[in-house]
Formats: C-alpha cells, sequence, structure tokens
C-alpha cells in the first residue's frame, strides 16, 4: 500500500515543533514532504493569496501551503492557540487553520487542535490527530511519547551549543525574533549571514528553554501573555551580560512585536539595540548596510568602556 | 490626595463609566473626562506610539495625554483578547516617559468584575461597600443597554427623517438625562418614554429600505471619530443601518458566546480566529442571509483579527452575492477618500436593487 | 439639438465632455488643472463651446472628480457624482456589456465589477502608491526614461526582470541593484510593467472575480506594456477606449442626461468671477479647514466642517 503522505509547510510553527511533527507521523508510518526553503518564488505565491495587510510571515506560510498543493496528500495546518499556564499565541495562529481552507478550499488539510483554557491539551491533540490517521490509541501514545523526547532532545542540543558559544571571546550579538522569521533562509539568513561575516557570534532569543525563559519575562514585562514573545524576553534577561547588543527583527506588521520593541526599547536603556523590520520586499544591500553599522557603534562603546577601565 | 480618574473615550460610553467611577470613588476623588477626540487627540497619540501599532492605541493614548494635561492623575484602560491587552503596559511606560505623574490600571472587559472593581476603588475610597460596587453596576449596566437600544432604534431610522435634526435633539435629551437615573427602574422608564418619543418623529421611509450592516473591530465601530462618522453618512443616503457589535452586546449579552457565534458563522469559520474576527464572520453570515443589501467591513490598519475575518467575509460576499465594503483606518486616513467610497457604494446598491443603472 | 455637458476634476487634470442625447461625444477637452480646478473648467468649457454648433443646447450638466462639489456648484451642476460611480457609468455607455473596469490613474486605482448593467462590486487602492501611475513615473525617471517610451520598450522584452515592487522605496533600491547586474533595460522596463499589475492585482482586486469583457482606463492605459503584462497575466483580451481618460466626464454627461432636470447652461461663466477661500475654524482643536465659495463677492457655498458650529462663526 502506497504511504500517506503529508505535507509540512516550512514556515510559522515549523521552526518550533518541525522535529515533533515529523517523528510523529513517520512513526505512525506517514511520509513526510516538507516545502522547500522560502524562496521569491514561495514568497511570490503567498504574496498573491493573502490579504495584503498580513505579516509578511504568514505571507510566507501562504506561499509554503500553496506550493505543497498536489504534492501530497494532506497538508498539515496545526492550531495552537493557548498553552498551559494562560499564555496565548498571536490570533494569527488562532485563524491560520481557516483562512487556508477559504483561501484554498479545493486543498485537503489536516490539523490539531491546542487551547489549554480550552480544555485541548496538547496529548489530546495528538491523540485525535492519532485516531484521524487511522492509528491505534496505544501507538499513537508511543508515538507522541517519542516524538515529544525526540524535540526535548533536539532543543536540549540547541541549548549546549548556543552556551557554549556565550563564552566564546567574539563580539556577540542577541538576536530577539520569532523563530519563523530569523531561521527563514530568505528574510532571516540574510541577517545572520551579515553577522557571521563580521565575526559576531549570533545568540537567538527563541533557545533557551521556554518555561524558564518565560517566567524570566516577568522581570522586564509584567502583563505580556504571548508565549511566543514571553520566551524572547525572558532571554534577554538570560543573556543580558553576556551580549554586546540586540537586534530586533520583526516582519511587517507584527501586531505582538509592534508593541512588544517599543516596550523594550523603552525599558533597556543600557545595551546596544536595533530593529530591522522586514518587507516582502526588503533589500538584501539596506541589511547588510545597517548591521554593519549597528556593530560599529558596539564596537566603539566596547572600545570606550575599556578606554573608561 | 484627591484621585482624579480618567479613561479613554469611546463614542457616548462615557456617560455610564463616567457615573459608575463617580460613585465608586465617592468623596475622594473626581472624575476627569478627556476633552472630546479632535484632530490634536490622534496627532498627539500617533506621535508618541510606535510605528504600525492598531489606531485604537493612537486614539487612546492621546486621550490620555489630554486628560494628563487637564490634571487626571489615576488612568484606566481596558484588557482584550488581542494586541489590546497589551496597550495598558506599553501606554504606560510611555506615558512614564513624558514624565506625567499617575498611576494606571487595567480593567477587563467583563459584566462579572464586580470584585476586581471594588478592589481598585478601595484603595482610593475606603468607604466604599462591595453591595455599592454591585448595585452601581447593576444601574450602569441598565443605562448602557438603555443607550445602545436607543441608539439602535436612531440607526435605522435616522436616515428617513422627515425634518432633519429631531433624532438629534431627543438624543441629546435622553442622554442627559439617563445620565441622572440612580436605580434600574428609573433608567428603564427613561428609556422607554424617550424610545416613544422617537417613534412619533415622523418618517418618510420606504416599506423596504437600503440595509447596510456594519462589521468589524469593536474600538472603530464604536468610536465615530475613528470611522469618519461612517453610520452618519450612511444615514444621509437614506439607508438604514445595522450593527450588532455594542458594549451591552460584547459585555454583558448571552448571545456574545463562542459557540453561538460559531453556529451563526455556519462553516465559515470552525473556530474562533480572534477577538472580534470571528464575530465579522459571524454576523456577515447572518446579514447575508436576512437579505441586507451590502456589508461595510471596518477594522484599524494592520488588525490581526480583521485582517484573519477577510477571507471568510470575502467568501460569504461571493457565495451569496452581497458586496462589501472594507475600510482600514489609520491615524492618516483621508476623510475624502472615505466618503467617496461610501457615496460609490451606495450608489452600487442601489443601482443593484432597481436592476438597472442610475 | 439637445446636449449634456459633463466634468471631471481631478487633482492632476480637469476633463470635458458634451454629448447628444445618445450618450455620442460631440465635443471634449482635457487640460491640466494645474492647482486652479476654477480656472482649468473655465478652460475646458470655453473650449467645449468653441468645438459645437451654435444651435446645440446644453440642458444639464453633471460634475465628477475630487472638486466635484465646487465645480458642481460653479456650474450649477444637476449632477454632483463621485467618480467611481460615473466611470462605471460612462464605460458601460461605451461598452455596454463590459464585466470589469481596471482603472489605475496617477493616485488612485480602482476596480469595478458589473454584471447585467449594473456594479456589483468595486475596490480602491488602500495603501499605498505601489499598484499607480506615480509608481510608474518614479521608475521611468529612475532609469532615465520618458514615461511615455516605457510601454513600447517593455514589448520588446522577452524576459520581463522580476521587480520586487510593492514600495516605491523598495523597487528603487532593487531595480537600480538588477540593473547592475546587468539585465537589459526593456527587460526590467517590463518587470516593472508586470510589477504594476501584481501589485494592483494583489491590493485592488484581491479577491474579485475578474470576468470578461475587461476595459482598463485611467492614465497607466496608454502604456501598452502594462496592457501586455494585464493581458499575460488574466489570459483575456484587455479593452482600451482612445476615450478611456473620458469615462468620468462621460458619466457625469449620462447621469446629468438622465437626471430628467433640464435647465439651459449659461457658457458664459469666464467673466463670472468665482472666489475660494479657506478658513481654518478655531473653535475646537480639529481646526477644520472650511472651504466657501464666492461668485462676484457672494458666498455661493461652503463646506468642509465637521459639525455646525463652524460655519455660523
Amino acid at each position: 500500500m502506497k504511504k500517506v503522505k503529508i505535507g509540512i509547510p516550512k514556515a510559522l510553527l515549523y521552526y518550533k515543533y518541525q522535529v515533533m511533527w515529523r517523528s510523529f507521523f513517520e512513526e505512525l508510518g506517514l511520509e513526510v514532504v516538507v516545502s522547500p526553503n522560502t524562496n521569491k518564488a514561495i514568497l511570490d505565491l503567498g504574496t498573491n493569496s493573502s490579504i495584503d495587510e498580513s505579516c509578511t510571515s504568514a505571507k510566507i506560510y501562504m506561499g509554503h501551503v500553496e506550493w505543497l498543493i498536489g504534492k501530497c496528500d494532506y497538508i498539515f495546518v496545526p492550531r495552537i492557540v493557548s498553552y498551559e499556564g494562560g499564555d496565548i499565541t498571536c490570533t494569527k495562529f488562532h485563524g491560520i487553520y481557516d483562512i487556508v481552507r477559504a483561501t484554498f478550499p479545493a486543498a485537503k488539510f489536516l490539523h490539531y487542535n491546542v487551547d489549554y483554557a480550552e480544555g485541548h491539551t496538547q496529548e489530546k491533540a495528538y491523540s485525535k490527530l492519532g485516531k484521524e490517521l487511522g492509528a491505534k490509541p496505544a501507538a499513537v501514545k508511543l508515538a507522541y511519547e517519542n516524538a515529544l523526547n525526540a524535540l526535548k532532545n533536539y532543543e536540549k542540543g540547541l541549548e549546549s551549543r548556543q552556551e557554549a558559544l556565550v563564552c566564546a571571546e567574539s563580539l556577540k550579538v542577541l538576536v530577539v525574533a520569532h523563530p519563523y522569521n530569523i531561521y527563514d533562509k530568505l528574510i532571516g539568513e540574510p541577517i545572520v549571514k551579515a553577522l557571521e561575516e563580521l565575526n559576531v557570534g549570533v545568540l537567538y532569543a527563541d533557545i533557551p528553554d521556554t518555561i524558564d525563559m518565560c517566567k524570566q519575562s516577568k522581570t522586564l514585562s509584567d502583563s505580556m501573555y504571548w508565549r511566543y514573545n514571553k520566551e524572547l524576553v525572558g532571554a534577554i534577561g538570560h543573556y543580558k551580560d553576556d551580549i554586546d547588543g540586540i537586534i530586533f527583527m520583526a516582519t511587517f506588521p507584527c501586531g505582538p512585536d509592534s508593541l512588544a520593541i517599543e516596550l523594550l526599547m523603552r525599558k533597556l536603556k543600557e545595551i546596544p539595540m536595533t530593529t530591522l523590520i522586514v518587507d516582502s520586499n526588503f533589500g538584501e544591500a539596506g541589511i547588510q548596510t545597517r548591521i554593519e553599522s549597528f556593530i560599529d557603534i558596539i564596537e566603539a562603546k566596547k572600545k570606550e568602556a575599556a578606554h573608561a577601565v | 490626595m484627591q484621585y482624579r480618574i480618567s479613561f479613554p473615550h469611546m463614542g457616548k460610553y462615557y456617560i455610564p463609566i463616567k457615573k459608575a467611577m463617580e460613585a465608586f470613588v465617592g468623596n475622594y476623588g473626581e472624575v476627569i473626562l478627556p476633552p472630546p477626540i479632535t484632530k490634536r487627540t490622534i496627532e498627539l497619540g500617533a506621535l508618541h506610539s510606535p510605528d504600525f501599532v492598531c489606531v485604537p492605541f493612537k486614539y487612546t493614548l492621546g486621550n490620555f495625554i489630554e486628560a494628563l494635561e487637564n490634571g487626571a492623575n489615576v488612568l484606566f484602560q481596558i484588557a482584550g483578547d488581542c494586541r489590546l491587552g497589551f496597550y495598558s503596559e506599553v501606554q504606560e511606560q510611555i506615558l512614564q516617559d513624558l514624565d506625567f505623574d499617575f498611576t494606571f490600571h487595567m480593567m477587563e472587559l467583563n459584566g462579572k468584575n464586580a470584585k476586581g472593581l471594588y478592589e481598585v476603588f478601595k484603595a482610593m475610597n475606603p468607604e466604599l461597600t462591595l453591595p455599592k460596587v454591585v448595585s452601581t453596576l447593576a444601574v450602569v449596566v441598565r443605562i448602557v443597554y438603555a443607550m445602545d437600544g436607543i441608539e439602535k432604534y436612531i440607526r435605522q431610522n435616522i436616515g428617513f427623517e422627515v425634518e432633519k435634526g429631531g433624532f438629534e435633539r431627543i438624543e441629546k435629551q435622553f442622554l442627559a438625562e439617563i445620565a441622572t437615573a440612580e436605580t434600574m427602574p428609573q433608567a428603564g422608564r427613561i428609556f422607554k418614554k424617550y424610545l416613544k418619543k422617537l417613534k412619533t418623529v415622523a418618517l418618510n421611509k420606504p416599506a423596504k429600505p437600503l440595509r447596510v450592516g456594519v462589521v468589524g473591530e469593536l474600538y472603530v465601530l464604536m468610536e465615530p471619530f475613528s470611522n469618519y462618522f461612517i453610520e452618519k453618512e450612511l444615514a444621509k443616503f437614506g439607508i438604514e443601518v445595522e450593527r450588532f457589535i455594542t458594549a451591552s452586546y460584547l459585555i454583558f449579552s448571552t448571545q456574545h458566546n463562542v459557540k453561538k457565534i460559531l453556529k451563526q458563522a455556519d462553516g465559515y469559520v470552525s473556530y474562533e480566529i480572534g477577538a472580534d474576527g470571528t464575530d465579522s464572520v459571524a454576523k456577515s453570515v447572518v446579514m447575508a442571509k436576512k437579505g441586507y443589501d451590502g456589508i461595510i467591513h471596518l477594522k484599524p490598519f494592520g488588525c490581526t483579527p480583521e485582517v484573519n475575518s477577510i477571507p471568510m467575509v470575502n467568501k460569504i460576499s461571493e457565495d451569496f452575492e452581497i458586496p462589501v465594503l472594507y475600510f482600514s483606518f489609520d491615524a492618516q486616513t483621508s476623510e475624502t477618500g472615505v466618503k467617496t467610497r461610501l457615496e460609490a457604494f451606495y450608489d452600487m446598491l442601489e443601482m443593484k436593487k432597481r436592476g438597472r443603472a442610475l | 439639438m439637445k446636449a449634456y455637458l459633463g466634468v471631471d476634476i481631478g487633482s492632476i487634470s480637469t476633463k470635458g465632455v458634451i454629448i447628444d442625447g445618445d450618450n455620442r461625444i460631440i465635443a471634449n477637452e482635457y487640460l491640466w488643472t494645474e492647482g486652479n480646478p476654477i480656472a482649468a473648467v473655465k478652460g475646458v468649457v470655453e473650449s467645449l463651446q468653441k468645438q459645437i454648433a451654435p444651435e446645440v443646447q446644453v440642458m444639464a450638466v453633471g460634475t465628477t472628480g475630487s472638486a466635484r462639489k465646487l465645480i458642481g456648484v460653479v456650474l450649477n451642476a444637476q449632477i454632483v457624482k463621485n467618480e467611481i460611480t460615473t466611470h462605471a457609468i460612462g464605460t458601460m455607455s461605451r461598452v455596454p456589456d463590459v464585466r470589469t473596469i481596471l482603472e489605475i490613474g496617477g493616485q488612485d486605482s480602482k476596480i469595478i465589477l458589473l454584471r447585467n448593467g449594473i456594479v456589483t462590486d468595486y475596490a480602491m487602492n488602500t495603501i499605498c502608491a505601489a499598484g499607480t501611475g506615480s509608481f510608474l513615473m518614479s521608475q521611468a525617471k529612475r532609469l532615465g526614461l520618458a514615461i511615455e517610451e516605457l510601454g513600447e520598450m517593455a514589448l520588446q522584452s522577452e524576459n520581463p526582470t522580476r521587480i520586487a515592487a510593492r514600495c516605491t522605496v523598495f523597487a528603487e533600491s532593487d531595480l537600480v541593484h538588477k540593473a547592475q547586474i546587468g539585465h537589459k533595460k526593456e527587460d526590467i522596463v517590463a518587470g516593472i510593467c508586470t510589477a504594476v499589475v501584481n501589485n494592483y492585482l494583489n491590493n485592488v482586486g484581491k479577491g474579485k472575480r475578474i470576468l470578461a469583457p475587461i476595459v482598463f482606463q485611467g492614465g497607466v492605459s496608454k502604456n501598452v506594456g502594462v496592457v501586455r503584462a494585464f493581458e499575460q497575466i488574466l489570459g483575456h483580451e484587455i479593452y482600451v477606449d482612445e476615450f478611456g481618460h473620458l469615462m468620468g466626464c462621460l458619466g457625469a454627461a449620462v447621469l446629468a442626461k438622465n437626471s430628467g432636470v433640464e435647465q439651459l447652461f449659461d457658457f458664459n461663466i469666464q467673466e463670472v468671477d468665482f472666489v475660494t477661500k479657506g478658513r481654518e475654524c478655531e473653535l475646537c482643536s480639529n481646526n477644520c479647514e472650511i472651504i466657501y465659495i464666492y461668485r462676484n463677492n457672494e458666498v455661493l457655498d461652503a463646506w468642509g466642517n465637521r459639525c455646525e458650529r463652524g460655519l455660523s462663526a
């Protein structure tokens, strides 16, 4: 029998959960196909199928969904709304499943729904998904546990690699950005590359342990409720003493980031900071120039500080 | 210390809010209303706001600044599900950076929060009791219902007044009188009296007038300044206007319930899509089914829940052949642009109705 | 013979037509507004009068465009209509079975959908000028070309360059970059034309069912490169009317004719002294800009205030 093919769009939550998804589906005997790295053609597809005012990250997602149409049996579009403890996600994640359904009525979608506030835990979501795929409950439970472990191990690996970098001698910059933005080939990688070319160590704010970071975020913002922003804010506190500067990167016109960045810029005064807002047609040349000048400022400050001592 | 309390404007709702807060703070303070919204309000707000934040942030920040300039020292902002819930912390920080001296409170927007209100105001007014809060809220809720009821009738009929200005005059009297209501029955009586008065206003309403429904984000729906008085403009064309989103609906109504809303949405969404977005889809379906002539969808530029709703509203528009006009408001929206689009929308509905060109 | 006058006063240009009872254009004129709508209208009306026979009697007037209200007062018009409606009406008088009107002007662009002779949907650009003529203009300048040259040059391209172009600023840097890495000029120009069409369809045309017959108008419709890009992307023939730029005033004239209200139009407005004065109301910090229009020193009309207080002050 031919394996059922699940298409996973390489955008948004892919960067958080792909290890888990892949493990789960493959263990249940399904084939996984992931859309390629974001390129201009995918961005074009997404721009064409999105409402103009959507954020660039969501437009990229739509492009990946459209790319997968016809290349798999189901396209996997999970819905994650709230987490344990009451944190929620941006409303884009609340709506994305219904948006793709309305936009591509002929395509077939597979989803799960995680909404702790409504009693839909992650475990329940996966068990429902497994059932839908026709797997036995015991097999689904095992696949879920293994998937969860796979994700944990993967995250631990990333964390220890980053911790090693913290001790490096080089200039270090913390990139405060959603993983789906900074790890995206088209909109994020040019930023990282530009930093690495200047021999700057790049720390990612999404890598330290999420739960710890959400707790830590309270010192900078006590009313923040977006999980994906809280973990980034927490990382600022976590790395504060190890870094030379912060780059905020967001896509236009991201709702949570529009406010979170404003608050942080006003609260953090002692660390050099800059903000890069990426639109669906940014120019790489511009980004390079801005990063170079930012690093120049950091270096100058550092020299000044060393002089003072 | 004398507490001078203020809060942002939203349509005429300052009347019940002021009343409640005056009762809560008692002899220990007063309510300072921000001046009515003008161009200055939005200019001030926009000047101190982050670039691509949604426009209600800019208006309400402008209100706060103008209230502080007039001596306010205790500010209230509401919470919400989308970015609105995070307005407070950022606005508080911005106002602090502007060197104003004040305390800032965020209130949950729901009808059952008597306890929370009690705690906040007890700190200002030691004589305040919980029963006082509950009884005040009861009257205030009745006032809000009365205001929404009167406004609904006006929205549906003001376009057909034989003599212009009658409704507005009665509404003014009503608002002045309802502000004085001290008990629920009294508020009820005032409501009935003025509804009766409104019904005596001579109308020239056709049996089947053009009917347009307004859906979208709550602030731009309920603060007429931010939507360029769109309902008034529609009425000028002789259109009956319907709007479901009101304070009484959002805060108190049992109809404002996820299950009911999703049912109304009839498959166009299977889950909530954030804040009022789900309702925009649901109410578009309701009005399309009822044979409304058109829908107007209002949102602040970049409002994620409402942007989420557009693919579905587009689909409803296509399935039911009901035209939808979309507006995205920002601090710099051109008023002439809004008017031109509305006028053309009216022409289109008129043509459709007649089945031929003008 | 009875005839009807329509005038379309935009911020850039002022257009006028006189039509006969069968909606045929018997006189037309096109002038730059140059910030003075009253002078422009006087010029247009004077020229139109010269084009018609003495026995032609203009019995009704319609105005449209951004200064429609002002000029409506000046010309004592029966009909003052927004430009969306007049474009639809005007186009239908030329192409009765039209189902889609695409329009790209200098600052504004719009789409109008019609079914069985009535407007069923429309949209206008909401965000920026990326899908409009001003975008083309700035890009042509950047390439050192005249705007008129763009169209023909684009037609020579076999491999249009991909231009990232939602925003004028971004597009310019992309353009310079593409030119530096050796793209042919005609390919870049064709790429710009395609970008204009994509921007238009993404912003204005989003979610709209574009059915033939399709009419394309507005200043940019003169650009054959953009016309070809529309045809390629939409897969339909695009009809461009030689009088495309006159559809607004044509529609206004048709509506004036259909209004059923007739009054002989007095061409003798040249000597009448119309003056407009703007005054900022100071009764509140809205500072509404109130416009007064005077005819021979007598106030004809005033508007622009948000409340009633301003006018009486």
